[in-house]
């Protein structure tokens, strides 16, 4: 595997030297260069420089060993016109023309950097953006172990002094459209999700040239637009491409070949593997297989057996092999609008208030996407701890509050049975349609034209003054209980549509 | 640190240049901030006619959120951040 922190000119003509050198070493062999600026600086053995951190220190030939880390976090990604490094040209040799090439582009501790973007006062500190659990936290923070989804109050303890902060969702949402806007200019399909994407570069070397470079430029670029840095991996597939991206973090550029691959993975922990969760992963440690490399020992027909068709999927992932496709995702799977009360109620008109708040907002989304769902759900986590969720088939496709919200109410009231007060609410549309494409009913095709009307009005309306302009039924009983911008409610944790 | 909605219809002296509109000055009760740095600028595409916001620090250490409604070209001042 090779890391290539985003190469300046200058520099790329080190990282050359080194790939060169790079290609008699074992394959876990990665080289060592500096990035912007500190490429002038740059010790003429081609080593890392200051900016390459020391955790990414090469020998004296600019390689690391096997074993290390192969590339430090680097400070920065100084702007530079694109060079056609003979870095490229030696990668390109050894990748077969009809090599796929998929590139994982994450951004690097996404809700916290934009935190520390937004207020410069938070730069260098520990900040955690999330409410009941971390969402998100920064790389200051995660050295006190913190880490995505672990218990603000662990957190606190672990970390006193961290920044607490709800989180800004419509700013992040921004500042990804931005970024995978920017993803789309290299790839013809890009795969999005909320703070990572996955982008097809099979067969665009002639036209934008080699994958590395490429990498490089578009870290570039999102970095002087919006101020964040993003790890790139590399990759023949999807799953490699990301566990490159892993091993670089944060800021790193990293590329693993075809070849490669089975030793690239084969001592990696068995629950970096895709598509081992937490309840696989045990049952294979019980078994005492702990790194993917002696996931292999076991036959397709041995991990069908363990764990049914996915297994036998694990059986070529554990050889590097993922025929996944990427593919833009232009109907999401759901839209899930999700929130934590403020402070754990049971009184129903603000749960159904809140719920007919979420219904509207996730029937916005719907109607943004020319969707109709047919299937709401209704998500309730109690104080407790405890959960219930259902959902319901809609006789008709709908995106219209009202269909929505009659639904969800049912829903509400066949899960809402506890005498626990309720800690978050959440409504998920799925199943969707095209909208316009289902059969219309012959009597009632004016009145329904007639409330899509209504409904697509109302979203003008919204679109120019803020959701917070139109408040409908229950919804206002939130009135004086949240706070209000222009974007309606201020939820407390506003989850996205996936 | 937390931060505080003003949602405020503000006078804002900008610069257009090259195509990027960058904020220089706001008035606000009758004071005016002297903007010495633009911390973020995002664009909320969403809207038929795009808002661009801003995260800007005032000559006394403030940090502000602007935001430049295209459509009618008016500037509000979101929000304010404060240290806890």
């Amino acid at each position: 595997m090779r890391s290539f922190p985003a190469a300046a000119p200058n520099e790329a003509h080190d990282a050359t030297r080194s790939s060169r050198a790079d290609s008699k070493a074992p394959a876990s062999v990665a080289t060592g260069a500096a990035v912007g600026n500190e490429a002038k600086r740059e010790e003429p053995s081609g080593g890392a420089s200051a900016g390459a951190g020391t955790a990414g220190m090469p020998n004296a030939s600019g390689l690391a060993r096997p074993g290390e880390r192969f590339a430090g976090p680097v400070a920065s990604v100084a702007p530079a016109a694109p060079a056609k490094s003979a870095t490229s040209a030696a990668v390109s040799s050894r990748a077969p023309a009809a090599e796929r090439v998929i590139l994982h582009v994450d951004i690097d501790a996404f809700f916290a950097a934009i935190e520390q973007r937004l207020d410069p006062r938070l730069a260098g500190k520990p900040v955690i953006v999330g409410a009941g659990v971390i969402a998100s936290c920064s790389y200051e923070a995660r050295r006190f172990g913190l880490r995505a989804g672990m218990a603000l109050s662990e957190a606190k303890r672990r970390c006193p002094a961290a920044v607490i902060l709800e989180g800004h969702a419509q700013i992040y949402r921004c500042f990804a459209e931005e970024i995978f806007g920017r993803c789309r200019a290299f790839s013809p399909a890009i795969e999005t999700y909320l703070d990572e994407a996955y982008c097809d570069l099979s067969g665009t070397t002639r036209l934008h040239g080699d994958p590395v470079d490429q990498a490089a430029r578009l870290k570039r670029e999102i970095l002087e637009a919006t101020g964040l840095t993003v790890t790139c991996g590399l990759g023949p597939n999807r799953m490699l491409s990301k566990l490159a991206g892993k091993t670089v973090k944060p800021n790193g550029l990293a590329r693993v070949f075809a070849a490669e691959a089975e030793e690239f993975l084969t001592s990696r922990p068995i629950e970096q593997l895709a598509g081992v969760g937490h309840a696989h992963a045990k049952t294979l440690r019980s078994m005492n297989l702990r790194t993917i490399g002696e996931l292999r020992a076991l036959s397709a027909e041995a991990l069908e057996a363990l764990f049914g068709a996915p297994g036998r999927l694990l059986h070529g992932r554990c050889r590097g092999h993922d025929t996944a496709p990427v593919h833009e995702r232009e109907v999401p799977v759901s839209i899930s609008r999700e929130t934590s009360f403020h402070r754990d109620t049971a009184d129903r008109l603000e749960i159904e208030g809140m719920l007919e708040y979420l219904a509207s907002r996730a029937c916005r989304a719907a109607r943004e996407l020319e969707l109709t769902a047919r299937t709401v759900s209704v998500r309730l986590g109690y104080s407790d701890g405890q959960g219930a969720e259902r959902a319901r088939t809609l006789s008709a496709a709908s995106d219209v509050d009202p269909a929505v919200i009659e639904a969800a109410r049912g829903l509400l009231a066949a899960l809402f049975t506890r005498r626990v007060a309720l800690h978050r609410v959440g409504l998920t549309l799925s199943n969707f349609h095209a909208a316009g494409a289902a059969q219309g009913l012959l009597f009632e095709e004016r009145e329904a034209g007639r409330r899509n009307a209504l409904y697509r009005t109302f979203d003008r309306v919204r679109g120019a003054y803020g959701h917070g302009v139109l408040v409908s039924g229950q919804a206002l009983h939130l009135r004086g209980r949240l706070e209000e911008d222009r974007h309606g409610f201020r939820l407390r944790t506003p989850s996205l549509t996936k | 640190m937390r931060s505080e909605l003003l949602d405020e219809a503000v006078t804002v002296r900008a610069e257009f240049q090259g195509g990027v509109v960058t904020p220089v000055a706001f008035r606000r009760r009758g004071h005016e901030h002297r903007v010495t740095r633009v911390n973020a600028r995002w664009i909320d595409r969403v809207p038929r006619h795009p808002h661009f916001y801003f995260s800007v620090t005032d000559e006394s250490g403030g940090v502000y959120q602007l935001q430049l409604q295209s459509g009618d070209l008016l500037w509000w001042l979101d929000a304010v951040m404060v240290e806890d």
